[in-house]
């Protein structure tokens, strides 16, 4: 058996290396040119190639532009958002009482599990996405991203992963017998591969689509970042946006390809009668292992680039640059090494080894440090300094101040004591969120305030902006700080229903504190509708920015590259090409002197 | 002991700027010595190899990192001050716009 075990390896192994010899005989690597028509070598400034595009919505699908693949990932992500964000309002609907009043479990379960892979896969990446490939060629100097058909490629490949992480739910009206998934979207075994629904074999398959797009993207950036940077930027003055996004792409590159191998194994468990995840086989323990040495960086994936976009937003409407600068560079890429030695603190209480499980509790501490240090940074960063509250500038001051409950929370949930009594409680949910939504939504709307005058070259309508703010901030400390104390009273994650024993939890407290959330998440929703109805109509009806500089950074010393390239965008439009030359706009001509009082426009 | 060019490298202020990947490197240090002197659980070979390999290996990645990191920001620090430029985030291509070519005032529809 073992011999024949060894042969089935070493041929293995011989048609790996002659399928590898054969597809290298076949294709011409080199007929691969890096730009989209552009010249990657010697091509001083930013060309871009894309001077020719069709009209129509041809453009958009042949699209290789950057900027334009920014706008289509933005888009994704936010139909993502809403469809997200409808699943969670219903299952806040059905929790508002205690009993089952508006849906069944089955169908509570399966928007559980859309709400949770949809925000952090479909919205949360993509939205990242969004703004790096937008801003981070015009942030580094570069004529465009390293490999613009890659990218372009990466980023349809998300809408059929979409398509089949929803499938189910287009297909249940059908009677076909296949319903959406309801695994949740930590898809636990032996729960997922024992559910007989061909729903979560297409929930898996979309997930998998997503992981290689996210593979793709990650090494465009970094070949981007390493390789295609301006002659003027270089390790010690690379912006921190691009700081951020080269340690996530870097966490995706060994991240994703493990979630994608998981998932083929859970496919073959599920289809193939493999044994993998099975209790005579690898155990489902296995599971949870390979998931979570994907999940906890995945955490970090998705909240390092937001970290990165505060720090790049909030100095420019404190008048000051960064509070150490050089501090949040290493704590980041201290951050990134980290987070792949924390992995089973999700697992305290799966009863592995004491000594193992101390372990992750130790490194889980120290990873602490670099992220307090970054908020103490921000903070810093105010301090003393002269703030405009912006919307931009709100967004990141609400994130700072979540990130701190959420933050100060997940501490305490990385000491093993405290774990065992609140694991699988609301407590984790409400840690969890106060990032997702208040550190990373947030960073992602302050950032499509901040560059919406690039992007669309028209301004937002400020009070609704501020509306949007307070109702997002309002409704998720209301919603995620009842989930704190829902915690401590005991009330258990995923469940549909809460007429539980007395005895176990005191009902009434509970009923009130979820109808609370209740509450609070509809407050959050109508913020997201004042947002969008601000989107759409400051797009095709805001006022068009006069000045490359609508956020009046010149005074302080703080006009961004992507700013500067869009002014020479607009010079270059007004036939004034020449004058780029002499307006830089970074520098103070008054060598420092402030203006005491100066108008805002946003305020 | 580190080599001349490493100690011109590593000065006091790019040090300085390293402390913060230091806390965290203590914290694993420190648990490292209390799960080594303090052993509750009692020892087994494979599981204490482990519990002692995720501190360890983690740590030592931070080093390198950390190692590897501060080098390639400070010769480019070094890098830029020969050139004049300035340091901060925005200056890359303000500076360009002073000495050289400026980088990005190509249209792109042009």
């Amino acid at each position: 058996m073992a011999v024949e075990q060894l042969a089935l390896t070493v041929l293995m192994g011989i048609l790996l290396v002659a399928v590898a010899g054969l597809v290298s005989r076949m294709v011409d690597w080199r007929s691969y040119t890096p730009l989209g028509g552009a010249s990657a070598i010697g091509g001083s400034g930013y060309g871009g190639g894309h001077a020719e595009k069709p009209a129509g919505i041809v453009r958009w699908f042949t699209t290789v532009d950057h900027k334009d693949i920014g706008i289509l990932y933005g888009i994704y992500a936010l139909v993502a958002f809403f469809w997200g964000g409808a699943a969670v309002l219903l299952m806040r609907a059905e929790l508002a009482a205690p009993g089952f009043d508006i849906m069944e479990a089955a169908f509570y379960n399966s928007l559980l599990t859309s709400h949770g892979i949809t925000m952090l896969f479909l919205f949360g990446t993509p939205i990242i996405a969004a703004f790096s490939n937008y801003f981070i060629p015009l942030l580094i100097g570069a004529d465009d991203m390293a490999f613009p058909r890659i990218n372009a490629i990466a980023f349809w490949l998300l809408p059929p992963g979409a398509i089949l992480i929803w499938a189910g739910f287009f297909t249940a009206p059908l009677g076909l017998g296949i319903d959406p998934a309801q695994t949740s979207w930590t898809m636990y075994t032996p729960l997922s591969a024992e559910q007989a629904n061909a729903g979560v074999d297409l929930m898996l398959l979309g997930l998998h689509l997503t992981g290689v797009s996210a593979t793709m993207g990650a090494i465009n950036f970094i070949a981007t970042i390493f390789t295609e940077r301006g002659d003027d930027v270089n390790w010690a003055n690379l912006d921190i946006f691009s700081w951020t996004i080269l340690t996530q792409s870097a966490l995706i590159l060994f991240a994703f390809p493990l979630l994608g191998s998981a998932l083929i194994m859970l496919l073959l468990d599920r289809n193939f009668a493999t044994t993998f995840f099975a209790v005579e086989g690898g155990s489902p323990i296995l599971w949870q292992h390979l998931f979570w040495f994907f999940g906890h960086p995945e955490v970090y994936i998705l909240v390092l680039p937001p970290m990165g976009l505060v720090s790049w937003i909030l100095p420019k409407f404190s008048g000051r640059k960064l509070f150490g600068f050089k501090f949040v560079v290493y704590s980041t890429l201290a951050i990134g090494v980290l987070s792949f030695g924390v992995w089973a603190h999700h697992m305290f209480s799966t009863g592995m080894d004491p000594r193992i499980r101390a372990s992750f509790m130790a490194v889980s501490l120290a990873i602490a440090i670099p992220s307090a240090v970054k908020t103490f940074n921000w903070i810093t960063t105010m301090w003393n300094g002269r703030l405009r509250l912006t919307a931009p500038m709100l967004f990141c001051i609400g994130f700072i101040s979540n990130f701190v409950i959420g933050g100060i929370t997940g501490v305490f949930l990385a000491a093993i004591p405290v774990d065992l009594v609140l694991h699988d409680t609301y407590y984790v949910v409400g840690h969890f969120h106060y990032i997702v939504m208040g550190m990373i939504a947030f960073a992602g709307m302050g950032a499509l305030y901040y560059w919406f005058p690039i992007v669309t070259g028209r301004m937002y309508q400020r009070t609704l902006a501020k509306w949007h703010f307070w109702l997002s901030m309002i409704g998720t400390n209301i919603t995620f700080f009842a989930f704190l104390v829902l915690g401590y009273l005991g009330m258990p994650r995923r469940y549909a229903t809460y007429q539980f024993d007395g005895a176990i939890a005191p009902l009434a407290q509970v009923t009130t504190l979820h109808q609370i959330s209740t509450v609070g998440a509809f407050i959050i929703g109508i913020g997201q509708v004042v947002w969008a109805w601000n989107m759409v109509q400051s797009w095709y009806e805001g006022p068009e920015v006069e000045d490359a500089d609508p956020w009046n950074l010149k005074d302080d010393g703080m006009f961004g590259r992507e700013f500067q390239w869009f002014e020479a965008q607009k010079l270059a439009a007004d036939g004034g090409e020449e004058e780029v030359a002499t307006d830089g706009g970074g520098v103070r001509p008054d060598g420092g002197y402030r203006r005491a009082v100066r108008r805002v426009d946003d305020e | 002991m580190v080599s001349e060019p490493d100690a011109k490298t590593f000065d006091r202020e790019t040090l300085l700027d390293l402390v913060v990947n230091a806390i965290p490197l203590g914290i694993i240090l420190f648990f490292i010595l209390v799960f080594a002197l303090v052993n509750p659980f009692g020892s087994d070979p494979v599981n204490t190899a482990i519990q002692f390999s995720i501190m360890i290996v983690t740590g030592l990645a931070l080093l390198v990192l950390t190692y590897v990191s501060g080098k390639a920001v400070s010769e480019a620090e070094d890098e830029l001050e020969e050139q004049g430029l300035e340091l901060s985030e925005e200056a890359g291509a303000d500076g360009t716009a002073e000495t050289t070519a400026p980088a990005e005032t190509e249209d792109d529809t042009a």
